[in-house]
């Protein structure tokens, strides 16, 4: 609970970590209408579009610095040697960074559903789905900068975004579902389902990665 | 089984398909994509091996 | 390293002869096809290489797997030298693959999940090139190198079951030949044969490679002054 707590205050307290990737979304989500005709009636198509890869690179921006400033002052090796496990601790610290970036813009994600399409069903229906997706994201990309720790972010989470090009079909799909009134909770079942794997495999991965870089 | 199905080397080159269209150039030019960049790889690296054993010698 | 550049002349003329013969074969004496027309000879060549592009992957997850495992430092070095291989492989397959589909398809490039999947393997290889190459610590390098190309193969099933559903919810015009009855024999033989003999030469290509790569990495050892 301790640890909780911590990793919360000090997420909050570096306010650019946070605010930043939540004003970058609004940000696209604000402007990219003006490259399109206002009464263009693919707007909601392309809304959507935009919308997951606003998601994406977001999360990829949001993780930029998750590991590299504890590992820089040294507490990343303090957590690697506590008593608490230490892949609790990165689950932990991943969840704080969902809790206070992808929440709020699974939130605003769906206010500008309900802007765009007018359709408070779909703004509805897509708010749990771009809360996982957010959450499924954030692990993977936390992953990637695991990777390139020392090398700075961009590498390590270009290279992991191939992996989540699968989804994004998945994602498309389960659009496209909701749009027909056909039954989507298939496609929300296999976000689910890729969660649960990655939720607990993912900590124990970069807790081997971040030992491997502190060896 | 082996008989050809074209007469000639200018037919073998066109490859005028049934509907009229010419796919010799569609199949040709894979072969010779495919050909060169094996030949390529093989090449780079044969020469990179003599580099560096040199290098080692 | 004695019996690998023994067996490397037997491997690459064997399978070079194989593969020109039904290459030869497949352009020359098969029927022409009769919905695609001569396009279809094509086959001969985009199919190998997508087919060895694939299970390139798979060849580095299991080699990878066996690094991470057992600590054999050869087969970290295996992973890194298919890379490469794999890369080229799967851009053959891309550019084949996009020349068919000009006069069968009437495009050049087509958002299907095939595509787009085979263009995603590339991208990874390139990606996995360019990690390795970013750490100058090649024990670590082998390391992060082999956990997300692990981490990365779980993507191929995730692949797999996409093209099943991208085909069931958008129908396939004319897409793919397997809409036909099974291949006729007398077109299999040679796909079967260019399929082998180009996994023969591309297994060449990747004992040429990992030579290169253990050359490099072991150069301060001492036997390799010797085998030199």
């Amino acid at each position: 609970m301790n640890i909780i707590k911590f990793e919360l205050l000090k997420l909050r307290n570096k306010s650019r970590g946070w605010l930043g990737p939540i004003l970058v979304f609004i940000l696209i989500m604000v402007a990219f209408p003006l490259t399109v005709e206002i009464s263009n009636k693919d707007l909601d198509q392309s809304f959507f579009a935009v919308l997951w890869i606003a998601v994406l690179l977001v999360m990829m921006l949001a993780t930029e610095d998750i590991f590299l400033e504890d590992f820089n002052d040294g507490s990343l090796e303090q957590f690697a040697i506590s008593d608490i496990s230490f892949p609790y601790i990165i689950s932990v610290k991943i969840f704080i960074y969902w809790l206070l970036i992808g929440v709020p813009i699974s939130i605003i994600g769906s206010l500008f559903c309900l802007g765009f399409t007018n359709s408070g069903n779909l703004a509805i229906n897509i708010f749990p789905i771009l809360l996982i997706t957010s959450y499924i994201f954030i692990n993977v990309f936390s992953f990637g900068n695991a990777l390139s720790l020392t090398k700075g972010s961009v590498l390590g989470t270009l290279v992991t975004l191939p992996l989540l090009l699968p989804l994004l079909i998945v994602l498309g799909k389960a659009v496209i579902s909701i749009n027909l009134n056909l039954n989507y909770l298939g496609f929300v079942a296999l976000l689910l389902g890729v969660l649960s794997i990655i939720i607990f495999l993912i900590p124990l991965i970069i807790s081997y990665i971040i030992r491997a870089h502190l060896e | 089984m082996f008989n050809f199905e074209f007469n000639s080397l200018a037919e073998a080159f066109l490859m005028q398909s049934q509907n009229g269209q010419n796919h010799g150039i569609f199949v040709w030019s894979v072969l010779i994509i495919v050909f060169v960049s094996i030949l390529a790889t093989f090449i780079f690296y044969k020469m990179s091996i003599k580099k560096i054993t040199k290098k080692l010698k | 390293m004695y019996q690998v550049d023994r067996a490397y002349s037997y491997i690459f003329y064997v399978s070079l002869v194989l593969y020109l013969v039904s290459i030869f074969w497949g352009l020359f004496v098969t029927p022409e096809d009769f919905v695609q027309g001569n396009s279809y000879r094509i086959i001969y060549l985009h199919v190998p290489a997508s087919f060895i592009s694939q299970s390139l992957y798979i060849a580095m997850a299991i080699a990878s797997a066996i690094f991470l495992i057992w600590k054999v430092k050869l087969s970290a070095y295996l992973v890194r030298s298919i890379a490469p291989i794999g890369a080229i492989t799967t851009f053959i397959a891309l550019i084949s693959g996009s020349i068919w589909g000009i006069p069968t398809w009437g495009t050049w490039w087509v958002w299907d999940a095939r595509i787009v999947s085979t263009l995603i393997l590339f991208i990874m290889y390139l990606g996995l090139i360019s990690l390795h190459d970013s750490f100058s610590n090649h024990e670590k390098a082998d390391k992060f190198l082999s956990i997300l190309v692990l981490v990365g193969s779980v993507n191929i099933p995730i692949i797999k079951m996409s093209v099943e559903w991208w085909s069931t919810l958008h129908q396939p015009a004319s897409i793919t030949i397997s809409d036909k009855p099974a291949i006729d024999l007398v077109m299999l033989y040679p796909l079967f044969g260019s399929i082998v003999g180009f996994a023969g030469i591309v297994a060449c290509l990747v004992i040429l490679s990992s030579k290169l790569q253990i050359l490099r990495r072991e150069r301060n050892k001492s036997w390799i002054k010797n085998y030199v």
